[in-house]
């Protein structure tokens, strides 16, 4: 087996362990071997990460290993964005997110961004307590393909409805995939707020989202 | 009958004269905004313009007046400890005394700032951090007193509420939730010091407070929640390694120093642990999030009743915000007839009443427990068939924790 190969390995069972340092430094070695930025990511991370996503969906690992897993990827991809972007590939879209106005809850969203960025999205992140026009704002400016709202709170959950209604009033639902989630949100209530979307958790989301806009798994 | 006589009952699993009904935690009372409204529609001069007390600044719910508690027939009164230095760091932002920083926002405080949050924290830092006096006599002042009054001169139920948060809880806050999740996967010597100060901390607390009231408490009752809403936080064997020996050793101190029953308050779903919540030595479980994965009332009768209390199943998320009057009285009439019967269950809503639930909703939640909650219980003509069967093999099969696999061999781009 070639080294190439050992490291595409070494860095899947890392990754899915959640050991940052030699994920960073397994990166760093492809990359000086001449390795392929796309290949590494592609073949390696990303799989790790839907293994990682799998693992949370059936509930073998839970919030702190899939934590630990994204953030090993994203020492990985911190390595790896600025090769991506030099050799022409394309990210598959681009994904606002927010946290809703009046809620400061971040840790799905953030696992969501992290799971997107290793999708090969581009990920405009709002950070949380995100007001209507803000996200309005940042849609006019990025045109991204999809946008996600994230509340934690039955309380805040209503917020989904005032900022799809700004959106709309804008101009920009046409062509837009609005995605909802967070801890009680449903489908149901996905439908009722008319989003396009609902995800119970990172991996489905980016699955769901890339069958939705027709990109093969 | 005697309400503490029906209480003892239930939480011996025998019929009383009725389900105990509850409302007044530090987790589960009335939002202010809801309060507010419920004083305008009960239109009762004494209580029109009075002044509420804040309870918990973080949720922002009250303490019940005690008017409002007869008037739904609570069981119960809680005793809880006084909030000790607080401080407003901004006007939306105030400090507790473990030295994190709470923000409001909408109708509560979430964590805007955590003491031990960051990447260049070390052990020496829970050393260094000025952590509260747990045997600060301020935190119980007034307690005794008030808890030897309601034992004297009434017959309700007294529980012990505890300082706020637990022991994963509070390193949550503490630490900040991010860096505390991975500590619990990475950073092990980390966290079980956190947590073990933690731990330290809760037995100087409740050693003072069980000195102030424990000749006259019933119960005492702990949050830790390690539930999310379709899984557990944490796994179960992180729960069984780092988790339930802390509590558990907390719990063993309690009784070692007073004779009460334990109530332990997790949100989200927990079944896959339950045997090892009644191991750890609790009698009684709180919440029952109902609207949580898996949190089947029927199911958890079925394999716990004889061994494990029940105390809530009234969901805030779900049904209360949103169902009709009628709705909420058939799902009381739900829970009442699969936890309550053969006792060993209270009912309570399964957190505070936030500010979207309606106050009809709330009134028809008491009314029907009240009404339907009297024993012999008698409700199958109210139930549809479907609540009234007993759970099948694959619903109890459900429960357990799901069978763990290898992992995949990796399987790239190329390789497909």
């Amino acid at each position: 087996m070639s080294r190439e190969s050992e490291i595409l390995d070494e860095l899947y069972d890392h990754t899915i362990d959640g050991e940052r340092d030699p994920v960073v430094r397994l990166t760093k070695e492809g990359i000086e071997l001449g390795m392929d930025p796309g290949v590494i990511l592609f073949d390696s991370l990303i799989p790790a990460l839907e293994e990682v996503g799998a693992m949370f969906e059936e509930g073998t690992y839970f919030v702190p290993e899939m934590l630990i897993a994204a953030q090993a990827m994203a020492g990985a991809m911190d390595e790896l964005k600025p090769l991506l972007l030099n050799s022409g590939i394309k990210p598959i879209g681009t994904f606002v997110m927010g946290t809703v106005k009046g809620d400061i809850h971040d840790i799905g969203k953030n696992l969501c961004n992290i799971m997107l960025e290793g999708a090969g999205f581009t990920v405009v992140d709002l950070g949380v307590n995100v007001a209507e026009e803000t996200f309005v704002e940042a849609i006019k400016e990025h045109k991204p393909q999809a946008v996600g709202l994230s509340a934690f709170l039955t309380t805040t959950m209503p917020m989904f409805i005032p900022t799809i209604d700004a959106i709309k009033k804008a101009g920009l639902r046409d062509d837009l995939l609005i995605w909802v989630g967070g801890a009680p949100v449903t489908q149901e209530y996905c439908e009722h707020v008319g989003a396009d979307g609902y995800a119970p958790n990172a991996s489905v989301l980016v699955r769901e989202l890339k069958a939705m806009m027709g990109i093969a798994a | 009958m005697d309400r503490r006589e029906r209480y003892r009952r239930i939480t011996n699993f025998q019929e009383a004269d009725r389900v105990p009904i509850d409302m007044g935690s530090h987790v589960a009372s009335i939002h202010r905004f809801t309060y507010r409204k419920l004083l305008d529609h009960l239109q009762d001069p004494e209580l029109k313009g009075k002044e509420e007390i804040v309870l918990d600044r973080m949720v922002q719910n009250v303490i019940p007046d005690e008017k409002v508690l007869q008037r739904y027939g609570i069981d119960f009164r809680w005793i809880a400890p006084n909030w000790i230095d607080m401080s407003d760091v901004r006007d939306d932002i105030y400090r507790d005394m473990w030295g994190i920083e709470w923000q409001y926002m909408l109708d509560a405080y979430s964590v805007y700032s955590s003491p031990l949050s960051g990447d260049d924290v070390t052990l020496d830092s829970i050393e260094r951090h000025p952590w509260p006096d747990p045997e600060d006599p301020r935190l119980v002042e007034g307690l005794s007193e008030r808890a030897e009054h309601y034992y004297k001169n009434t017959d309700y139920v007294l529980v012990g509420d505890s300082i706020k948060g637990g022991i994963l809880t509070k390193a949550l806050q503490i630490r900040g939730y991010e860096y505390m999740f991975a500590d619990l996967a990475n950073n092990l010597e980390f966290a079980e010091a956190l947590m073990d100060k933690l731990l330290d901390v809760y037995k100087a607390f409740w050693s003072s407070f069980l000195k102030a009231v424990g000749p006259y408490i019933q119960t005492v009752y702990f949050t830790d929640d390690i539930g999310g809403q379709s899984s557990m936080m944490i796994s179960p064997d992180t729960f069984r390694t780092l988790v339930q020996p802390r509590i558990g050793a907390l719990i063993d101190h309690i009784k070692s120093e007073a004779d009460v029953k334990f109530m332990y308050h997790t949100d989200g779903t927990v079944t896959p642990v339950v045997e090892d919540i009644i191991k750890m030595g609790v009698d009684i479980l709180n919440p029952i999030q109902t609207s949580a994965l898996g949190m089947d009332t029927n199911v958890l009768k079925e394999l716990y009743h004889g061994r494990l209390c029940f105390h809530g199943a009234i969901d805030v998320q779900k049904m209360l915000p949103f169902e009709s009057v009628e709705g909420v009285r058939y799902d009381v009439a739900r829970r009442l007839y699969d936890l309550g019967r053969g006792g060993g269950y209270i009912l309570a809503p399964c957190h505070n009443i936030g500010s979207d639930v309606p106050v009809k909703n709330m009134e028809a939640m008491y009314e029907a427990a009240h009404e339907l909650g009297q024993y012999p219980l008698d409700l199958e003509h109210i139930l549809k068939p479907e609540h009234l069967r007993k759970p099948t093999q694959e619903e109890i099969a459900a429960q357990a924790a799901p069978a763990k696999r290898q992992r995949r061999p990796r399987k790239g781009r190329s390789d497909a």
